[in-house]
């Protein structure tokens, strides 16, 4: 009798199982259905959409850090250890430089979040989803945008019905499955900038007032007067920066050394992305500060032919600052400091050379633009100005705040030799990119 | 006479109740049948039932049976098993085994067999092979033992990661890692950092027994596609308490340094660079009016810069960096004591050991202190429990991975005109060193990880009827870990910041439960039938947490709870759980014809509902032809066995716990939390599949004094997950799917020889051999290429070409013309200077075309002598620090001594391009810095002497000896590098092997030791 009842156990035991026991769910992730839920839910993705946007790969430095490294010019030199940056640095890029491969699908990445909001824009409540709306669609604009300016020809070398762009994809990936949408070959850049314009002109009038770190209607007018700067659409260009600068309550710092290296965005700051120590990301100060500050090593090195731009008693050339006799940015001296997207001084340097170039004193005479500027510089006011100065003025105000090689393009100059619209000066689509689409969908640029 | 009766009738009725109870009891003694001895400690066990015991230190035994007539089973270490009738007055005269072994014990998966039964190829390594070798981990000590078991460390650090693939890679993506099974617990072979078998003291362990075949493995079903690891620990004897002590001291170093530019031609070469550069720009730098702002002007500011108090122009200083990153005074000690013993009922094992190894690289070690104990308990004739305990303690001091600043071996970047130290004996750093110096991060920081690893089981078997029992084994494998990070006010991570200090937890549970009825049973005397039926669950957890700051008020205060700013912390865990359904069947006919049926019903917790489950069915036969009559007048042949298996095994390890879903994680914008894409779907992941056939000869020539295995496999792996790339417009990067597949064919050979057996003298032999040939089937059926260049490495995948084989531009040497690297164009014939204009080829292979090991083992009166040759044959190895420390002078590190061979003017043929400063003349991946990785090692040697017996008896020593051993003490082969063995730890996976990046060449130890037994 006992040896039944321990074989009947025996059997027992053996048979014990439960396949619930394999129903086992992840604890530091959800899957997307729940995201894209209700409006809690979709709201905390919209921040995760600005995260996203401001790694380091994209806002958070190094859109800024290619613009500056292609045009460098004698001006400053990339000493880091990296070859992707020095690759940019010396126009000889390969196509499969990681960093260009992560900044082309990290943008992608915020597209997708952005496009997954829109669609599911109905679940957003009445209060909120205006702005979330406005939002998205800003990210999404300002990221095509960032990639255009970088991996196609620019708007000024003409040909723009011709000239690729991007793949324009406006519909969220769901369920896992790559479909058609995604195997789709380059618009033109035309239609690339078009799709950039509809999202930021629909965003404008969506968003909330308040400048800072989220997009505002002045964030948008402030990408917007850029966008139509690249078009040299200066009368467009000249009223949005009009906008930001009559309406959007932000007053230049009283020094040029106060618009940088702050901790909370500074009354000049249209949008300025948050870096603390336990969040944010801050890849300017990463290589062009030192080991002194935590940073790298000095990556990238400021030279006296920049320096020998500037009047000596230019506050902007005290802010430079050096160790062992070579020169540094101060502009991303400081660890956890915030990382400016677009200030004021832009869109007032910007509605200058658009007065100038079209004869109209919109909002300001181009004389007096300049001279706020110039005189915040500690150079006094002028009274007459023309718009070689005004662009030289630029230069030096935005210097190394990745302007610069778009400035380059759309005035049409030459760097190192290379024309404004040479080859070179374009990233390649990563290799990555190409293989998993396919060579025959997803056209390289000429030149690689 | 009549007293005598009476006697005899007491006698009778004395046994009676007993007889009833247990109708006979066994008696005996068991000698060696050559010279007379007892052997103890030899098994005795009615045949075809769990029922046994071992002898005494005399030889003698006493078992009780059940019944009668019951067939009793003698086997012993060096001897061959023997059957006999059960007696009351047994004399069991073993002979001493011959070098087939046939009759050893293999283990195989829930259960044993004995060799010459086998269908299924398995090896077997026995511990006391390995005993004492003086390395940190188990996965090392096989290396070279196993025919077809390729063991690779990443480098020479402590406690790292250690690569063991059998018969060749069978997975992309997923583990390739064999399964290790611990006296029957799977144990967990993940950790928060380090390796996870550094804790097991393999001294403790009684074999190794490794399943190759799918129909060995196929029991593990979905964790047997590479192969299973069965470990057996020793376990006690019915006998008095024998006590083992042995103690062990070396001395560690690196098997090879490599060699740097000294000061003087640093300085040659790196203004020759610069030089060329102003050429390059069309300025003369040696023009003063051209000087400023020339390149020679920077690299001379540079070498200012980098001189510190001292000057270059004299060459004042001359740093070996290299010397400085490795510890001249390493040293390895060991003690482990054992006792084993037990009683009739109660037989124990217990074990005690310390050991303490110094890595050869600054600031790397191990100590580990483990315990053990086993202990068996017959409860009743029917019921058996007991429990198998280790405790292990493991402190690492960790060096940073090969690719971070910190790590050691990146000291050789550093310029040897810097001085180690600046006038007032402060470490140089940064920006005086080239790069932030890791000689103070060695000084000023430390990764310390302290492990504590419990792995146990407890069982109960109970035995229905002899032929009939049930086995309930509950296991457990729990890791704790915490890692401890400081980093002072001057190191890479800590500087800027005031220090950086981090600490982080880890805890894994791994519980397991097996439940399985065995059945054995012999019928009508030729039909033997051995039957397993069970089910196992298995549930893996793991925790982790930690938390980092920065600004500690001083660097003497290390813990985060002086630091002024704690910057962030994260908590995780994760789960998994299989369930799975196992049977097999094994036949036997006559001792002659073997079949053998298995199969595993597998779920798992990483697949989607509708492919949770996978089926897993092996099939074997065995014919031992030697037992058949035609053979019998071939009398050299002694035994001959032929054996053919198919099997189906799964793989479901290594791609993470929730590949199948689209997930969705948290991030935080301006201090508010947020959900960001990290994952794209896939609920068809299922399981990666492997279906191997196996055909084997195992043959026993000339008595069996030679003996040996051939075998032929073809392992056919399909379904392999792998994170394909997809248009990075989807928002992802990549997507988990089932995506192609990978053959792996070969043959192994193993042969053993006794060379002489004479009574003084004993030699034998054991070579084994093995060659494979991995080949990509399929990808995705699309692609049949995913190049893998990212500017340094080239592993790619390329279908049918071998996993991670090196595809990417051909080298062409330096342009005699002007010193330019020149690369093959596609066309394979012209050269181009322009590397995006070169055409790729498959310039290299990492995998092994041919593993082989050769041990000899010697014996000569009271001396022992022992090694072990291994080798690697047709691997190729990529410096990816190539374009750092081969460059051409690109930048300031320092560079090999074979740039001194650069070209230098039209007409020079080298492969060493133009020196140029700030230009890069050939740096990136390719052919270039490809090398052949063949080697040969001799992996370890043991010389000891013994006490003769009757010498150590009157010291009231049951044994004394002493030794000298050693591990890798030398190393053949054309790699220019520090060491073959190897493959960079930081990106070190089933494609990216074979490279090399500032990576610790092996550890050569030589030490001395001392067994004490009594």
């Amino acid at each position: 009798m006992k040896k039944q009842i321990i074989f009947f156990s025996a059997v027992v035991l053996l048979a014990m199982s439960c396949s619930k026991k394999l129903d086992i769910n992840p604890t530091q992730s959800v899957p997307q259905e729940f995201v894209f839920d209700n409006n809690a839910n979709i709201l905390a993705a919209l921040n995760g959409a600005y995260d996203v946007a401001s790694g380091g790969y994209v806002l958070g430095g190094e859109l800024m850090l290619y613009s500056e490294l292609l045009g460098a010019g004698d001006e400053i030199t990339w000493v880091g250890t990296y070859n992707q940056p020095r690759e940019i640095y010396n126009k000889s890029i390969l196509t499969n430089n990681s960093f260009v491969a992560n900044t082309w699908s990290e943008s992608y990445r915020v597209i997708n979040i952005c496009n997954n909001i829109l669609a599911n824009i109905s679940k957003v409540n009445d209060d909120d989803r205006d702005r979330v709306k406005g939002e998205a669609l800003f990210l999404r604009g300002l990221m095509y945008f960032g990639l255009v300016e970088l991996y196609a020809k620019p708007y000024s070398a003409g040909n723009v019905t011709t000239n690729l762009g991007l793949q324009i994809i406006t519909e969220p990936t769901v369920d896992g499955q790559v479909t058609s949408a995604n195997l789709v070959p380059r618009s033109s850049v035309q239609e690339t900038y078009a799709q950039i314009l509809a999202d930021l002109i629909a965003a404008k009038p969506l968003l909330n007032d308040e400048i800072g770190v989220f997009a505002s209607k002045y964030s948008a007018a402030a990408i917007l007067s850029r966008v139509y700067l690249q078009m040299e659409d200066y009368a467009r260009a000249r009223d949005e920066a009009n906008d930001v600068i009559e309406n959007s309550g932000a007053s230049l710092t009283s020094t040029y050394a106060g618009a940088f290296n702050n901790a909370s965005p500074s009354s000049e700051d249209i949008f300025v992305l948050p870096v603390t120590a336990q969040d944010g990301t801050n890849d300017m100060w990463l290589f062009w500060s030192t080991g002194d500050y935590g940073a790298r090593d000095g990556d990238v090195e400021v030279n006296q032919e920049h320096l020998d731009l500037y009047d000596p008693s230019d506050q902007r050339l005290a802010l430079f600052w050096n160790a062992d006799d070579i020169y540094y940015s101060g502009k991303f001296r400081y660890q956890y400091r915030n990382l400016s997207q677009v200030r004021l001084a832009e869109m007032i340097l910007t509605r200058a050379e658009c007065n100038e170039r079209l004869g109209t004193v919109t909002g300001a005479a181009p004389v007096d633009d300049f001279n706020t500027i110039h005189g915040r510089a500690g150079l006094g006011t002028v009274g007459t100005v023309t718009l070689d100065e005004i662009l030289k003025e630029r230069h030096l105000e935005l210097a190394h705040e990745g302007q610069r090689i778009f400035d380059i393009k759309r005035l049409k100059e030459t760097i190192e030799g290379f024309d404004y619209d040479d080859n070179k000066l374009v990233l390649p689509i990563p290799l990555r990119e190409i293989n998993a689409v396919g060579a025959s969908i997803l056209q390289q640029n000429d030149g690689y | 006479m009549r007293k005598s009766i009476l006697l005899y009738f007491g006698f009778i009725l004395f046994l009676l109740p007993s007889t009833v109870l247990a109708q006979m009891t066994a008696r005996g003694t068991v000698t060696d049948a050559k010279t007379g001895s007892p052997v103890p400690n030899a098994t005795v066990v009615v045949k075809s039932s769990n029922i046994g015991t071992a002898t005494e230190s005399d030889g003698s035994f006493t078992l009780q049976l059940t019944k009668s007539n019951a067939t009793l089973v003698f086997s012993a270490v060096g001897y061959k098993t023997q059957e006999a009738a059960a007696g009351s007055s047994m004399n069991i005269r073993l002979q001493a085994a011959d070098a087939a072994n046939l009759d050893e014990i293999v283990v195989v998966g829930y259960g044993t067999k004995i060799k010459k039964d086998l269908t299924g190829n398995i090896a077997k390594v026995k511990g006391t092979d390995v005993q004492h070798m003086p390395v940190a981990n188990l996965d090392q000590a096989l290396q070279g033992r196993a025919a077809g078991v390729f063991v690779e460390g990443n480098s020479g650090k402590l406690g790292e990661g250690i690569k063991v693939l059998i018969r060749g890679s069978s997975s992309i993506s997923a583990s390739n890692s064999p399964l290790y099974v611990i006296d029957g617990v799977p144990i967990s072979t993940s950790s928060y950092s380090g390796n996870p078998l550094a804790d097991i003291n393999f001294n403790d362990i009684e074999s190794f027994d490794i399943l190759k075949d799918a129909s060995a493995a196929a029991i593990y079903g979905s964790r047997a596609a590479n192969g299973v690891v069965l470990i057996t620990t020793k376990k006690g004897k019915s006998s008095k308490v024998n006590f083992q002590v042995n103690m062990q001291y070396g001395m560690n170093k690196p098997t090879h340094l490599r060699g740097f530019l000294d000061a003087q031609q640093y300085i040659d070469l790196l203004r020759e660079a610069a030089i060329n550069s102003d050429i390059i720009d069309g300025i003369n730098p040696l023009d003063p009016a051209d000087y400023p702002g020339s390149w020679l002007e920077f690299a001379e500011r540079r070498l200012t810069r980098y001189s510190g108090w001292s000057d270059w122009k004299t060459v004042e200083t001359n740093t070996n960096w290299e010397k400085m990153a490795f510890d001249d005074d390493a040293k390895t000690s060991a003690i482990d004591v054992s006792a084993t013993g037990g009683s009739d009922k109660t037989k124990f094992y217990i074990s005690l050991a310390h050991l303490a190894q110094d890595g050869i690289l600054v600031g790397n070690g191990l100590n580990r202190y483990s315990g053990r104990i086993n202990l068996d308990q017959t409860v009743s004739e029917k019921f058996k429990l007991g429990f198998n305990l280790s405790l292990s303690q493991t402190k690492m001091n960790r060096v940073q991975v090969d690719n971070e600043f910190a790590t050691p071996l990146q000291m050789v970047a550093l310029s040897p005109v810097t001085p180690v130290r600046d006038l007032d004996g402060n470490l140089y750093n940064s920006p005086t060193t080239t790069y932030s110096n890791p000689y103070v991060d060695y000084k000023e920081g430390h990764y310390k990880a302290i492990i504590y690893r419990n792995i146990g089981n407890i069982f109960g078997q109970y035995n229905f009827t002899q032929a009939l029992s049930f086995r309930s084994e509950f296991g457990v494998d729990i890791q704790n870990q915490n890692d401890d990070e400081f980093y002072g006010f001057n190191t890479t991570y800590g500087n800027g910041t005031n220090g950086y200090g981090q600490s982080s937890w880890f805890r894994g549970i791994d519980y397991n439960v097996n439940n399985y009825f065995s059945y054995k049973k012999t019928y009508r005397g030729i039909h033997d039938v051995d039957a397993v039926l069970g089910t196992s669950f298995q549930k893996y957890s793991t925790e982790e947490a930690n938390v980092y700051g920065e600004q500690f008020p001083v660097e003497a205060l290390q813990k985060l709870a002086s630091a002024g700013l704690i910057k962030g912390g994260t908590s995780l865990s994760s789960n998994s759980s299989f369930l799975s359904y196992f049977a097999r069947i094994n036949y036997k006919l006559k001792d002659r014809y073997l079949l053998a049926l298995s199969t595993r019903v597998d779920g798992s917790s990483v697949f989607g509902a509708n492919s949770r489950y996978g089926f897993f069915p092996a099939v074997s036969a065995g014919w031992v032809l030697s037992e058949e009559n035609f053979m019998q007048s071939a009398s050299f042949i002694s035994f001959l066995k032929l054996r053919a298996s198919w099997g189906l095994t799964g793989n479901a390890a290594g791609f993470g716990n929730f590949a199948h879903m689209g997930l969705w994680g948290g991030s935080a914008y301006n201090g508010t939390g947020g959900l960001v894409s990290t994952q794209l779907a896939n609920p068809d992941l299922k399981w990666e599949k492997s279906n191997q056939v196996d055909i084997g000869l195992d043959f026993g020539i000339l008595n069996n004094r030679i003996s040996g295995e051939i075998d032929y496999y073809d392992r056919q792996t399909n379904d392999l997950i792998y994170q394909v790339p997809v248009p990075g417009n989807t928002g992802y990067t990549s997507k988990t799917v089932n995506i192609g597949g990978i053959s792996n064919k070969g043959f192994e050979l193993v042969l053993n020889s006794d060379n002489v057996v004479t009574k003084h003298f004993k030699w034998s032999s054991s070579l084994n051999l093995a060659r494979n040939k991995n080949k990509v089937t399929k990808l995705d059926g699309v692609q049949t290429l995913l190049a893998g260049n990212d500017g340094r490495y080239l592993n790619s995948l390329i279908v049918g070409q071998s996993i991670g084989v090196f595809y990417g531009p051909k080298f062409a040497g330096a342009d005699p013309a002007n010193g330019d690297a020149l690369y093959y164009k596609a066309d394979g014939k012209t050269t181009t200077n322009d590397y995006n204009d070169a055409g790729n080829f498959i310039v290299g292979n990492p995998n092994p075309k041919m593993i082989v090991g050769l041990s000899n083992t010697l014996r000569y009166k009271d001396f022992d002598f022992s090694f072990l040759f291994q080798g690697v044959f047709g691997n190729d190895i990529q410096n990816g620090a190539g374009g750092f420390m081969s460059s051409s002078f690109a930048w300031f590190d320092n560079q090999t001594l074979d740039q001194l061979d650069r070209w230098q003017k039209p007409g020079d043929i080298t492969n060493v391009p133009q020196l140029r400063l700030g230009y890069d003349n050939g740096i990136n991946a390719s052919s270039r810095y490809i090398y052949d990785g063949s080697y040969v090692r001799l992996k370890s040697l043991t010389l000891g002497y013994s006490l003769p017996k009757n010498l150590a008896g009157k010291i009231k020593l049951s044994s004394l000896r002493i030794y000298l051993t050693g591990v890798n003490l030398l190393t053949f082969t054309d790699y220019p590098g520090w060491d073959p063995e190897v493959n960079t730890d930081y990106r070190a996976d089933n494609v990216n092997q074979g490279s090399d990046f500032y990576s610790a060449p092996q550890i050569k130890n030589i030490s001395i030791g001392l067994n004490i037994g009594f």
